[in-house]
């Protein structure tokens, strides 16, 4: 497009396009990787398994509306307590014993949780990719020139208000503030009378209800398969990175720009190039401000 | 203790192997002995950053795969020998690995790891879609052409073949267990500041180290793409790859120089046996091995961090204590 050159209308249009694409984009990963942040930020742990809860969710979704023609959005109501209970056990079987234990040893034992439940899932549900088909999706919206449909704008707008219910919480609770006490210094929270297991316990919890709603809420959207939640999480990694890992409002904001980046991507260079594009941005991230846009510099070599 | 007994595991590992060939020509056990030391020299590359040098990642199928494809387009694009693409692999590789080596002195633990799978998938998304010259997603089969030129070996030759690279990979593993290098890459491991303290360039070691790493991944790429005969970038650079690098080392014993090589044992062997138990079941079923993997991987991480050589470390010291303590009583 020459710059020079006023812009048509078909062009606005395009540009609208993309802009609301970003955003309805850009909400649902946001709830992706608060989850993701969340846990990171207050146990220093970084889920390698986050994708796989999130494919779980989908499955979640894609069996109840084909065994009951339950929608999706009212799986919801069961699905974010199912995962809370599900984070609680994960939490007490596996990442209790590894919290204060090495970087490697966290990093083999998340892995090898992806391992398990992408192969548990293979094992009971073969590897077909599945399609959850509800009647909203069909149903297209036209709001000025731009064109989306009602399965993602529902989704955004749940996306959206999970997401910030999860930021109020922490921010203004009590619970809230201990979380984040802990955060900011175990060892003086635990002086403070604070039972620093029961908040880890809580906050695993509360990041996979979060990745669990979020696979609820896009399994209409994406095909379902075994290893659907890798490619969700490696974005999500660039979205937490992009914000500072921990950060929640950082997460916010790194949604939308690898929103952007993939909606304009694709535009210009096809959909098959969408990834490479936010890689390449995620290695650039890290090589020049691997704490993130916003983040504290030097906070990465802590290694925290 | 002597050379021969401090090494006996390995003398009568890689003995074996060697004799083996000469007594069963079955060719699917050779097969099997075949991919048992590919994956432990694989392992034992892998070791040499994530175990030797503590700069675990999470992404040394990039290199597996550059080496890889390097050795089968040069076979097909171009009509050369393998052994040109190998040594093509490697250079690409040293690159590569100079630009994770540069950033494991940025980054740390997680940090690290992230950055090494996000190489991984850029090489898997560019390699899938650029059709034109890799082939995209379908792959690339390798022609079998007879001759060492042309790396066309039978079974056998396969087995010395990777026999000879796995004793060299030992032999590297031995080396940086007991030279300065080596004891300098463990003060970088066990604490870098103090390391850097003493006067160690631990900065440059760590880029050495993985360099090394990547440059020793990269040629196993090209052998395995040659045995096997077929690439295609959904396995050579997928994360599950690089987790099995990782995985072999880990239970068998990080850090250790035949730790790779009973891992790979193990894990091979369980694989192929579970796989041949579940055949038959319905499809997906296989995936059941990789269940195991996964809980085994939790479990020996957090029971037995050492791995399989810290076992046997640990039996041995009981054992000699036991022995002691029955001549005192004597």
């Amino acid at each position: 497009m020459d710059p020079a050159r006023p812009l048509g209308p078909a062009q606005i249009d395009a540009v609208a396009q993309l802009g609301v694409s970003t955003i309805l984009l850009g909400g649902i990963y946001a709830l992706i990787a608060v989850g993701l942040t969340l846990i990171f930020g207050i146990m220093r742990v970084v889920n390698f398994a986050h994708g796989e809860f999130l494919m779980l969710g989908m499955y979640l979704a894609f069996w109840s509306f084909t065994l009951w023609r339950v929608d999706p959005y009212f799986v919801l109501v069961v699905a974010i307590p199912l995962f809370f209970v599900v984070g609680l056990v994960t939490y007490v079987l596996v990442m209790k014993g590894v919290i204060t234990a090495s970087h490697n040893v966290q990093i083999f034992t998340t892995f090898g949780l992806s391992i398990l439940l992408q192969n548990v899932a293979l094992v009971a549900w073969s590897g077909d990719f599945r399609f959850v088909r509800p009647w909203h999706l069909s149903v297209a919206l036209r709001i000025g020139g731009t064109t989306f449909n009602l399965s993602q704008v529902v989704a955004f707008v749940i996306a959206v208000v999970l997401t910030v219910a999860l930021v109020a919480f922490m921010k203004w609770t009590h619970t809230g503030r201990v979380m984040r006490a802990t955060a900011q210094d175990r060892d003086a929270a635990t002086l403070m009378g604070i039972d620093t297991d029961r908040v880890y316990r809580l906050t695993f919890a509360i990041g996979i209800a979060a990745v669990g709603a979020a696979g609820v809420l896009v399994a209409p959207l994406y095909s379902v398969y075994p290893t659907a939640g890798l490619q969700f999480v490696l974005l999500s990694y660039v979205v937490v990175v992009l914000g500072g890992l921990g950060d929640m409002a950082g997460a916010l904001i790194g949604s939308l720009i690898v929103a952007a980046v993939e909606v304009a991507g694709s535009y210009v260079f096809g959909i098959a190039w969408k990834e490479i594009f936010y890689f390449l941005l995620f290695i650039l991230v890290l090589v020049f401000r691997p704490a993130g846009l916003f983040g504290q510099r030097g906070s990465e070599t802590l290694g925290a | 203790m002597t050379a021969l007994t401090r090494h006996a595991g390995a003398v009568v590992l890689f003995g074996g192997a060697a004799v083996v060939p000469l007594v069963i020509r079955d060719a699917f056990f050779l097969d099997s002995l075949v991919l048992i030391l590919l994956w432990g020299a694989l392992s034992a590359a892998w070791n040499v950053a994530g175990g030797y040098a503590g700069q675990v990642s999470i992404g040394h199928a990039s290199f597996f795969g550059i080496g890889a494809y390097a050795g089968a387009l040069m076979v097909t694009r171009f009509g050369k020998s393998p052994w040109l693409g190998m040594l093509l692999g490697v250079v690409i590789s040293i690159g590569a690995g100079l630009i994770i080596g540069f950033l494991s002195n940025r980054l740390k633990g997680p940090y690290f790891a992230l950055s090494t799978i996000a190489l991984s998938q850029v090489l898997l998304i560019a390699v899938s879609r650029w059709r034109g010259f890799t082939a995209g997603g379908e792959g690339i089969p390798v022609p079998f052409r007879p001759g060492f030129a042309t790396l066309g070996l039978g079974h056998v030759a396969w087995v010395y073949m990777a026999l000879a690279v796995a004793i060299l990979y030992y032999g590297v593993e031995v080396y940086l267990e007991h030279s300065r290098i080596g004891y300098q890459l463990a003060g970088v491991r066990e604490d870098e500041d103090a390391a850097e303290a003493l006067g160690i360039a631990t900065r440059a070691l760590k880029v050495i180290a993985v360099t090394v790493s990547a440059a020793l991944t990269s040629v196993c790429g090209t052998l395995w793409a040659q045995y096997v005969g077929f690439v295609d970038p959904a396995y050579v650079f997928s994360v599950d790859l690089s987790v099995r690098f990782a995985l072999n080392t880990i239970i068998g014993g990080i850090g250790t120089a035949l730790g790779p090589y009973l891992g790979s044992i193990l894990i091979t062997v369980l694989e192929t046996y579970l796989r041949a138990t579940f055949a038959g079941m319905k499809t997906g079923f296989t995936g059941i091995y990789l269940v195991i993997y996964g809980a085994a991987l939790i479990l020996v991480v957090r029971w037995a961090p050492e791995g399989l050589t810290g076992i046997a470390a640990r039996l041995r010291a009981r054992a000699a204590a036991g022995a002691r303590g029955a001549r005192a009583h004597a």
